[in-house]
């Protein structure tokens, strides 16, 4: 591929999701590159075409090309995908800022807030970048069986119809994506990174031998959690009964493949958390999720329940049993309450 | 305004609303009816019955024939109405009073402020300027702004408390040293024969704000949109009418306020060699409001909805005007204009030489929002959400760039005490009967002053706020009597009284509103009854 050549999407980070994006990206006509960090994984990925580290297992197509020199595929891009972490997400995302401008689409795919301060990733966009043409793509979209290329389906939401159409139009042709759009910013993301917390709780209870309808009662609650954060922040309740929401929560919560779920089944089986991440090579955004939400919830007042469950045990060393045992003597009272009467 | 801008924004504006509306047949139906409608209600009610009936016997003559008209000639009836619509909006502006009334500007402003006190007019003729320049401060940003006006088009959107507001603007843009500002004023404000006298030739159209049609109102921003164009610098408050609850504004209006980018766009797509529109918050800040007792009233009745245009304000009483400038004045009250610093239409901060900076004080090439494809062009789905954008910005700085003055930060202190002696209690009983507490200990007082001056002295030094000079390196008690002093020397009733070492909270409704000046900076309080 030349060098100067205009790209029609610049994916930023090369880990699973990433990876994932520019595969789904191979089966469209699009031109499109990948950022990555380290040179190594540039030059595996261009020459051995795989992730190792990342996608493990899986032949990359070879229209995957990977650079290392994030301003001057930025320049050349109308669209970039963000795909990285939440912890490195300001720094990457100033990076992109030093750049970008403003006629240039601007979405990420991050499901989780930074941590010491609560705020969500589009936010964080509009701090370090000059574009406001920002949006948030996300849903059940694990990567590994995008990489086995199942059919899936996500959301793209953003203020802007521009941004929509254009990141729809990214994945037209590839056939195995189906791309919906909202202007639900907020509660996106909220449902993106909410989720993950669950997610953990579930891993738990699957951990603990549990079966099915403990899941459902953890899901169905903490659907209702979700919305009530995200409705207290500004988001549409009905963005939860979609792909961002439900969707993804049923995708997360039931299986093993999600990284959050390994690790609520792992603590329950009584392994470390220290442990458990250190073993891993993927980040796992529920455990710094479960913080921000904890401490934003106690600051201003918000009943979430399951959050500070998995938020004692991830932090405070509760056992399982303990925190399970917590929640099921909390009172009960009208199920939808705290949404009906909003 | 000169001359052929003049004729040609006329045009402009007219075939710029005639083809908003002609797009297709059926917007331009219902655009002509719904404008006749709404023509009718207003003239039932017009006072001037010698002219609503001219204008009656227009529109009926225009509706005889628009209901058996053909779709071309529906539209050449439209065309009749918006080019009536524009010539009112426009056509009032004379050019050569303009130019008299910019070079004549300073006497006349201080005449103008004087002559709403006459006593104090004969007393001031000598050093009236000095007074003025005495009475109203203008700091913060202001070489930035003069910058700014230099190198575009200037938009200065300002909080928006009394009518007396725009006058204040008025004599502020002089003392800067900028032209007079292009302005729609309310109709109300011409009801004063003087002040509609100088704010007609110091650049103000008339807006009708009881005339309700769609047609009307998107001439007015059209007209706002093409004087920018034409270089001219506008003025309005994007609150869209004083603040009924005597808050910050929060909530803007989006039309007026997109008319910036619209003007730009135009701009670049014309190729113009000074495309640029800049737009500057400002706010203003009184001890006291003029107005203050009509507004909260009307706050709590309908919780501000209940009636748009007040006509019978004090602002329309010659003796409360001269009574609360006087007041004014004597209490060495200061009025603050502080101007933030100049923004893009995008909601970037633009600097001394006019780039556009991003949050990391970056530079950013403006122009690159709006294109497409490598040209300039319009997408309104867009733009409207640009403006929201620079709305938000807008009402950062107007919360950043507020003066707490003693007034706000005595009688929020005093209902935050009020509110939690009346717990579980409906919050308009509270207003309406003080609750069981009717009066409150001073050291009561003075404590909650301390706590919550403590919290703003905080909120300030984070930058999301300003504190008046008089809460700075002065007693509690000195603060508290500062703002007695003030909360019982104008209004009606005093809002507050001391007796003993105690102090009554006579009006509540007073208290409310000055407190509100208070709310939207995140301030810990006590629940509010319900």
């Amino acid at each position: 591929m030349k060098k100067k050549e205009h790209l029609d999407v610049l994916v930023v980070g090369g880990g699973s999701f990433g990876t994932a994006l520019a595969t789904l990206l191979s089966e469209t006509d699009k031109a499109f590159e990948m950022w990555v960090r380290r040179e190594e994984l540039a030059e595996e990925i261009n020459t051995r075409h795989t992730n190792s580290r990342y996608a493990n297992g899986h032949t990359l197509p070879k229209e995957i090309r990977a650079t290392t020199n994030l301003a001057e595929a930025v320049k050349r891009a109308s669209a970039i995908l963000m795909a990285v972490p939440s912890k490195s997400f300001r720094e990457v995302a100033r990076a992109v800022g030093d750049t970008i401008q403003g006629d240039q689409i601007l979405v990420h795919t991050t499901k989780g807030f930074e941590l010491d301060s609560f705020k969500r990733m589009s936010t964080i966009l509009r701090e370090e970048t000059c574009t406001l043409k920002t949006g948030v793509f996300s849903g059940p979209n694990l990567a590994g069986e995008i990489m086995a290329r199942h059919p899936a389906g996500a959301t793209v939401a953003s203020h802007y119809n521009e941004v929509i159409d254009a990141i729809q139009g990214l994945f037209e042709g590839s056939g195995r994506i189906r791309v919906y759009g909202g202007h639900d910013v907020v509660g996106t993301e909220v449902g993106s990174a909410f989720k993950n917390i669950i997610a953990l709780a579930a891993g738990a209870s699957d951990g603990m031998g549990f079966g099915d309808n403990t899941k459902s009662l953890l899901l169905t609650r903490g659907l209702s959690e979700m919305a009530r954060i995200g409705v207290a922040l500004g988001a549409d309740v009905f963005t939860f009964s979609g792909l961002t929401g439900v969707g993804d929560l049923m995708c997360t919560c039931a299986s093993p493949l999600s990284r959050n779920h390994q690790v609520g089944a792992r603590l329950a089986k009584g392994e470390a958390l220290d442990d458990i991440l250190n073993s891993m090579t993927q980040v796992a955004e529920g455990v710094p999720t479960t913080k921000a939400v904890q401490r934003y919830a106690e600051s201003v007042g918000l009943d979430l329940p399951i959050v500070k469950a998995v938020y004692r045990l991830l932090f405070e060393d509760w056992k399982v049993p303990d925190a399970l045992a917590q929640l099921m003597d909390l009172p009960v009272g009208d199920e939808l309450a705290a949404l009906r009467y909003r | 305004m000169r001359d052929h801008d003049k004729e040609r924004v006329l045009v402009e504006v007219a075939h710029r609303v005639f083809n908003h509306y002609t797009k297709d047949p059926r917007t331009t139906e219902q655009a002509l009816f719904d404008t006749l409608y709404e023509e009718r209600i207003r003239l039932e009610t017009e006072k001037d019955r010698s002219k609503a009936k001219k204008q009656a016997a227009f529109y009926r003559k225009i509706r005889r024939e628009a209901l058996q008209a053909s779709p071309t000639r529906q539209s050449e009836l439209l065309k009749q109405v918006i080019e009536g619509f524009a010539e009112e909006v426009a056509g009032h502006f004379d050019p050569r009073v303009f130019a008299l009334a910019t070079r004549v500007a300073p006497p006349a402003l201080s005449a103008l402020l004087n002559a709403l006190s006459p006593l104090r007019l004969l007393a001031a003729i000598p050093t009236g300027m000095a007074t003025l320049d005495d009475q109203i401060v203008i700091e913060g940003e202001t070489e930035a702004f003069k910058a700014a006006a230099q190198m575009g088009t200037t938009v200065l959107v300002s909080t928006h408390l009394s009518n007396l507001d725009s006058i204040i603007l008025g004599y502020a843009l002089f003392r800067l040293g900028l032209p007079p500002y292009t302005y729609g004023a309310g109709l109300n404000l011409f009801s004063n024969k003087m002040i509609g006298f100088f704010l007609h030739n110091l650049g103000a159209y008339k807006v009708d704000r009881r005339k309700k049609a769609e047609v009307y109102k998107h001439a007015l921003k059209t007209y706002a949109g093409c004087t920018m164009e034409h270089g001219y610098h506008n003025m309005f408050f994007p609150g869209g009418t004083r603040s009924r609850s005597g808050a910050v504004e929060n909530k803007l209006k989006m039309g007026l306020l997109g008319m910036g980018l619209n003007a730009y766009v135009h701009n670049l797509c014309n190729k113009k060699p000074r495309p640029d529109v800049f737009v500057v918050p400002c706010t203003l800040n009184y001890q006291l409001v003029l107005e203050a007792e009509t507004l909260i009233g009307d706050y709590l009745q309908a919780v501000g909805k209940s009636r748009y245009i007040i006509e019978d304000d004090e602002f329309s009483k010659p003796k409360r005007v001269a009574d609360f400038i006087s007041k004014l004045f004597s209490l060495d009250s200061r009025i603050h204009m502080v101007v933030s610093k100049p923004l893009d239409v995008f909601g970037n901060e633009v600097d001394e030489q006019g780039n556009s900076r991003d949050h990391r004080g970056r530079i950013v090439d403006r122009t690159r929002y709006v294109y497409r494809d490598g040209e300039p062009a319009f997408d309104a789905q867009r733009d409207q959400e640009y403006t929201r954008e620079l709305a938000r910005v807008i009402a950062d700085a107007f919360h950043r760039d507020t003066v707490i003055k003693p007034t706000h930060l005595v009688s929020y202190s005093i209902l935050d005490w009020l509110w939690e002696k009346c717990p579980g209690m409906d919050f308009y009983r509270v207003l309406r009967t003080g609750g069981s507490e009717e009066s409150i200990p001073m050291t009561d007082a003075y404590n909650r002053v301390d706590r919550i001056l403590g919290t703003l002295r905080g909120l300030e030094q984070k930058n999301c706020v300003r504190l008046d000079d008089s809460l700075r390196g002065k007693d509690t008690g000195a603060i508290v009597g500062d703002a007695l002093a003030h909360l019982k020397s104008y209004h009606r009733r005093p809002a507050l009284l001391r007796r003993g070492d105690r102090l009554f909270h006579e009006d509540r409704n007073l208290l409310l509103y000055y407190h509100n000046r208070l709310t939207g900076f995140g301030l810990p309080t006590w629940e509010k009854p319900q």
